[in-house]
């Protein structure tokens, strides 16, 4: 288990390095070398932009010190505004961003793993074609849909119910995370709720459940202490692969739904073309995905016994 | 009727599966019985309906597709066939016992063999989880697992194949079942296991008088273990009897066919033998004898009416012990009602 | 077990081993896709979808011929329009040479206070033009028109302030602002140029659709004033700029399809080439090869996409359907290649491989006429599903402005155009986001048919 977790973590620093210099190598492909251009710079930001970057050093040794900051944890300053590092920028926004992306993950982990054991227990009857066809629904409609749609409906409840009952955009309380954090959340829930039907059945064909059957275990214990236990085990497997869908997913989301997360602040740094922001954003997000889905493997890894005492 | 001789008995079972293609008859009109403290065998190709009879007493197959058409089964006097859900559940894995083929994925891989066992405890006989743990130390010492303190909290993955099967055991008889039914459950292991396994279940059904019905298609196993066997084909008995009656005076041809199949330990004879052909499809069984299309000894009327069962204690599926039908080698092997049964 | 069995003749008993052995029915044998193709048909949904996804390809291809309308002429006059089928339109003059009407003004009368005028239309009231026309109110230094959409309830409820009139002697006012073939009620108040009056004067006008001579000739129309002309129809409605949204859904299809199918083809055949080299070779090639691929797969694509954008040095508000696609073919066929690589494994060890190898077959005539053939089925499959991915992937871009941008439309970034005025005109976000969705659906739904109809029969071929 350790050797397998120092492997992961082992590929991780590699994909991570790579990402930083793919984002490096990207920047100073941009015609015309935006660093060293003058666009929306001011005096003091260009001072600060040759300290931080080695501008006038060969590129390189810009990409040695860059490589260096990141490695303190610095990643850089921002392009467009006065003595506001990419650092500052991360800490205010991706609480905001991390806030809504975990309660997405619980909504549609949450949803998915009841939904679909709802629909497995039902197969092939009503509920579970109509589970099915909302299922198909959830995957085709892209989530921006979703988003629109809802603030249309939370202005017709507003309306109708004469006060505000939700609000249709901005970010505070629970109540204006709730509607953002379920349309960010619907494709992924939809994408478990198949996963955890499809896995169900499978397990309910499974030799083992026959045995708990031939104990004379009662439906409802085999249904808790065998079936759904082991049927959980491939939904645990996409949560990686799930909170990368929910962090891209948070771009959109936070910008129909006007939140002030990273994810916004991120689409708004690539239409501003500040170049910084985009470079400290990327290698952060990057770095964020690939050790969420090395937890996760590993988090996977403590809950299957065969991977945890190193049988696989 | 609890004070009858058998432990369980079956009368008229039959089984069908509705699936897209029609409808399989898995299972067609098939009787045994099981006496008390002795092993019964149910040997036969596979797919000739072994598992699905032993499952559909113990309403195991899925329904739907599988429907139970007719029949009855009878536990030591109690009927097994149409009661309820928790009735049968409260027989299940407490009055009889089951094991299966593959041990490996018969077990639940993400629970500790010890819960796995201790659950029936709990269940049938509502033991705490500290006795029912005590407990399955004992059984564990029972089926011969060593070092059972350190096994009883591993895992499946963490044992061989047949130490999986001792354990299965060990589940199937925590409750002292009266039936204990072996699903193949030396087929997917290799030869030394497989001996140490029956001698196991042989040993058990010494100590504490089980009965078992013991499924395979291997006859050496048969002759290791059994009092008494059905052969079946394409979901019939075929020919039923004592251990002696079927090795020493087959009544049915396919008997026949299946002892000269056998591999034998005589090196002059070491060519393997098997039976041409293959088992009709249960979708459409013929009107006549089901074997007639492979037997050596078919006759005009095998192809067209289906044989009654001849004789009585061994009896016989087949045309062959007819009055009016020529000399064959079962001809005389049971005792037909011209002759006086005994 | 009755003995009681009919009579039997002798000959009944005549042997007749193996009667019945010649007599098997024989299902007529039918080749892999014959089978799949018969399995798909029989499964209503995946034919849906298949017919939902011809009917697209003929919209996106076939379209454009028969609906002639240029999807980037903007008609100011017709801006976020619902859908209407075909209008008709007078002509009328240009705008801006109406004089107006001016009168004397006259003072206020002792005592008295400032009153109501009396209000009328001049000439017809159009989508062009409404003019007003009032009479004098004695001790008016300027009046105030307004202008509303429904009749209003009180004094506070006159609706949108046009215009103040910046002398006492003008007694007329044109309204252009976007006139819709509705009904308005207009509101003329006098004013002393401190307070207005208390009396006011409302009349109701339904503007009929028109255009201008000098709009209807450069359509080509007849450009006689009070000439009826019929304008283009808009079936789907128009976006912000006037243009016809049928017509961009069409165009926009060109990029969406453009993007969701050549991209999945070409990454798929990357990923076959791969898996099929990588597999082929086994051992320490396959081993290297397959790292490579682990690690692609680990890389966050949509932001490598977005680098991929920036580096190429395109701007927001530019296109970038060339980096898209590469971005696609770069990071997306892993997949293909695991699934290719696990497929020919598996063949490899089958029997007529063995046997063609021994012949001393060509690595790449064995991966080209033996392998990959019979990996056919999981690659369409696989195809079927990228498509839809693709499509959401663009969408997704060119939603927040990173992938196709304005003026080219694709539905992404006609979804984007539209959620600015979702609220005044839905239609603007909806039509593009069904077209995406619908698409998605169809083809999510027919590759979940391929994939039972190919499946099914590589079980029962086991
Ligand atoms: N769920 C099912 N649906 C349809 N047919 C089934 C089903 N289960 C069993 N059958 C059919 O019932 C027949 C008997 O199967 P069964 O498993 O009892 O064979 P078996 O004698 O136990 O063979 P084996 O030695 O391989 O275990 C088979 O022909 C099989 O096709
Ligand atoms: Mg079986």
């Amino acid at each position: 288990m350790l050797s397998y977790i120092l492997k992961r973590l082992g590929i991780g620093v590699f994909t991570i390095w790579f990402i930083a210099t793919a984002t490096f190598t990207a920047m100073h492909m941009v015609p015309g070398d935006p660093l060293s251009n003058e666009r929306g710079t001011n005096e003091i930001i260009r001072a600060n932009l040759e300290r931080q970057y080695g501008l006038d050093k060969p590129v390189f040794q810009q990409y040695l010190l860059y490589m260096g900051n990141m490695l303190k944890g610095d990643f850089g300053i921002a392009f467009s505004e006065e003595n506001r590092s990419v650092n500052d920028i991360i800490r205010e926004h991706f609480p905001v961003s991390a806030t809504l992306g975990l309660l997405s993950l619980l909504f549609a982990t949450a949803g998915g793993v009841l939904w679909g054991a709802l629909a497995a227990l039902y197969r092939n009857r009503l509920p579970d074609a109509v589970l099915m066809f909302l299922v198909i629904l959830g995957i085709s409609v892209p989530s921006f849909v979703f988003a629109a749609l809802s603030q249309l409906l939370i202005l017709n409840l507003n309306q109708w119910a004469g006060r505000s009952i939700l609000p249709v955009a901005g970010w505070g309380d629970f109540r204006s995370m709730l509607v953002p954090a379920l349309v960010l959340g619907m494709s992924t829930m939809a994408f478990m709720t198949r996963l955890m039907r499809s896995s169900m059945l499978e397990v309910a064909n499974t030799d083992y459940i026959r045995t708990a059957r031939a104990k004379g275990l009662s439906p409802t214990r085999i249904f808790f202490r065998h079936q759904l236990r082991n049927a959980i085990l491939p939904v645990i497997t996409v949560l990686g692969p799930a909170i990368a869908i929910i962090t891209t997913g948070g771009f959109v989301v936070e910008s129909v739904f006007a939140i002030p997360g990273l994810g916004r602040y991120f689409v708004q740094a690539v239409a501003q073309l500040d170049y910084t922001v985009i470079m400290g954003t990327t290698v952060f997000f990057g770095a964020f995905l690939v050790l969420v889905v090395i937890a996760v493997d590993i988090l996977y890894g403590f809950i299957d016994p065969r991977i945890r005492l190193g049988a696989v | 009727m609890s004070s009858s001789e058998y432990a369980l008995e079956v009368d008229r079972l039959a089984v069908s599966f509705d699936t897209y293609g029609g409808v399989v008859q898995a299972v067609r009109d098939v009787s045994f019985k099981l006496r008390k403290g002795r092993t019964l065998a149910i040997v036969g190709e596979s797919g000739c309906g072994k598992s699905v009879t032993m499952q559909s007493i113990m309403g195991l197959i899925p329904m739907p597709p599988g429907r139970i058409t007719q029949g009855s089964a009878r536990l030591n006097g109690d009927e097994l066939l149409g009661i309820s859900q928790k009735a049968l559940n409260a027989i299940r894995g407490n009055r009889v016992g089951m094991i299966f083929q593959d041990p490996m994925s018969s077990l639940n891989p993400t629970m500790t063999i010890g819960r796995q066992i201790a659950e029936t405890l709990v269940v049938h006989r509502g033991l705490s989880t500290s006795a029912a743990r005590k407990e399955v130390l004992e059984l564990l010492r029972l089926v011969q697992i060593p070092e059972a303190e350190k096994r009883i909290d591993q895992y499946p993955f963490e044992f061989s194949g047949g130490m999986l099967q001792r354990v299965m055991i060990a589940m199937a008889i925590a409750c002292k079942p009266e039936v204990l039914i072996a699903d193949e459950p030396t087929t997917a292991l290799d030869v030394t296991i497989q001996a140490q396994i029956l001698n196991l279940l042989k040993d058990l059904q010494e100590r504490y008088g089980l009965s078992i019905i013991l499924i395979t298609h291997d006859l050496g196993v048969v002759a290791r273990m059994a009092h008494d066997v059905a052969v079946m084909y394409a979901g019939q008995v075929v020919e039923a009897g004592s251990v002696d009656d079927i090795f020493y005076r087959s009544a049915h041809p396919y008997t026949l066919g299946l002892r000269a199949a056998m591999p034998s330990n005589d090196p002059e004879k070491r060519t393997l033998r098997i039976i041409p052909g293959s088992p009709p499809d249960l979708f459409a069984p013929p009107p006549g004898c089901a074997f007639a299309a492979r037997c050596p000894h078919a006759m005009r009327l095998c192809h067209e009416h289906a044989p009654p069962l001849y004789g009585t204690g061994h009896i016989a599926r087949c045309w062959l012990h007819h009055p009016q039908a020529p000399e064959s080698p079962v001809r005389g092997n049971i005792a037909t009602l011209t002759e006086p049964a005994c | 077990m009755s003995l009681n069995t009919p009579e039997f003749s002798a000959s009944d008993f005549a042997p007749a081993p193996n009667l019945v052995a010649a007599e098997r029915i024989v299902r007529p044998s039918l080749s892999y896709w014959q089978d799949a193709w018969l399995r798909l048909k029989k499964n209503r949904r995946a034919l849906c979808s298949l017919y939902i996804v011809i009917a697209l390809l003929l919209f996106t291809l076939l379209g454009p011929v028969i609906w002639r309308q240029d999807p980037a002429l903007q008609d100011l006059d017709a801006i976020s329009q619902g859908p209407t089928l075909g209008t008709r339109a007078i002509v009328v003059e240009d705008p801006g040479n109406w004089e107006g009407v001016r009168g004397e003004p006259a003072p206020l009368p002792p005592g008295g206070t400032l009153g109501a005028p009396t209000l009328r239309v001049e000439g017809i009231a159009t989508t062009q033009y409404v003019r007003l026309v009032w009479s004098m109110v004695p001790g008016a230094q300027q009046y105030l028109i307004y202008r509303n959409d429904h009749a209003p309830e009180s004094d506070q409820d006159l609706g949108l302030p046009l215009g103040t009139t910046l002398s006492p002697d003008e007694l007329s006012f044109e309204d252009r602002l976007q006139l819709r073939p509705q009904r308005y009620w207009y509101t003329v108040i006098a004013s002393d140029g401190v307070e207005e009056a208390a009396e006011h004067t409302t009349i109701e006008v339904s503007p009929q659709r028109a255009i201008t001579v000098s709009q209807a000739r450069e359509r080509e129309l007849d450009d006689t004033v009070g000439a009826t002309v019929d304008l283009p129809a808009h079936p789907f409605g128009t976006d912000y700029l006037g243009r016809d949204l049928l017509a961009r859904l069409m165009e926009g299809a060109r990029v969406s399809l453009f993007i969701g199918i050549v991209a999945p083809l070409l990454f798929v055949l990357v990923g076959v080439i791969y898996g099929g080299i990588s597999g082929y070779f086994g051992g320490n090639v396959d081993i290297v090869m397959m790292r490579v691929a682990d690690f692609v797969i680990a890389l966050p694509f949509l932001l490598f996409m977005i680098l991929f954008r920036i580096s190429f040095g395109i701007g927001p508000g530019e296109s970038g359907i060339f980096p898209m696609l590469l971005a696609l073919v770069l990071l997306r066929w892993p997949d293909t290649a695991r699934l290719v690589r696990g497929q020919v494994l598996q063949l490899r060890g089958e029997a007529y491989v063995q046997a063609a190898r021994v012949l001393g077959a060509q690595p790449g005539y064995l991966i080209f006429r033996h392998l990959l053939p019979n990996t056919m089925g999981p690659i369409l499959v696989t195809l079927t599903f990228a498509i839809p991915m693709a499509i959401f992937t663009e969408a997704f871009l060119s939603f927040i402005g990173m992938g196709v941008s304005p003026p080219t439309p694709s539905w992404g970034s006609m979804s984007n155009e539209g959620i600015r005025t979702m609220l005044s005109s839905p239609h603007e976000l909806l039509f593009p986001s069904i077209f995406i969705s619908v698409t998605v659906l169809a083809f999510n739904m027919l590759g979940d048919g391929l994939r039972d109809a190919l499946d099914s029969r590589m079980r029962s071929r086991e």
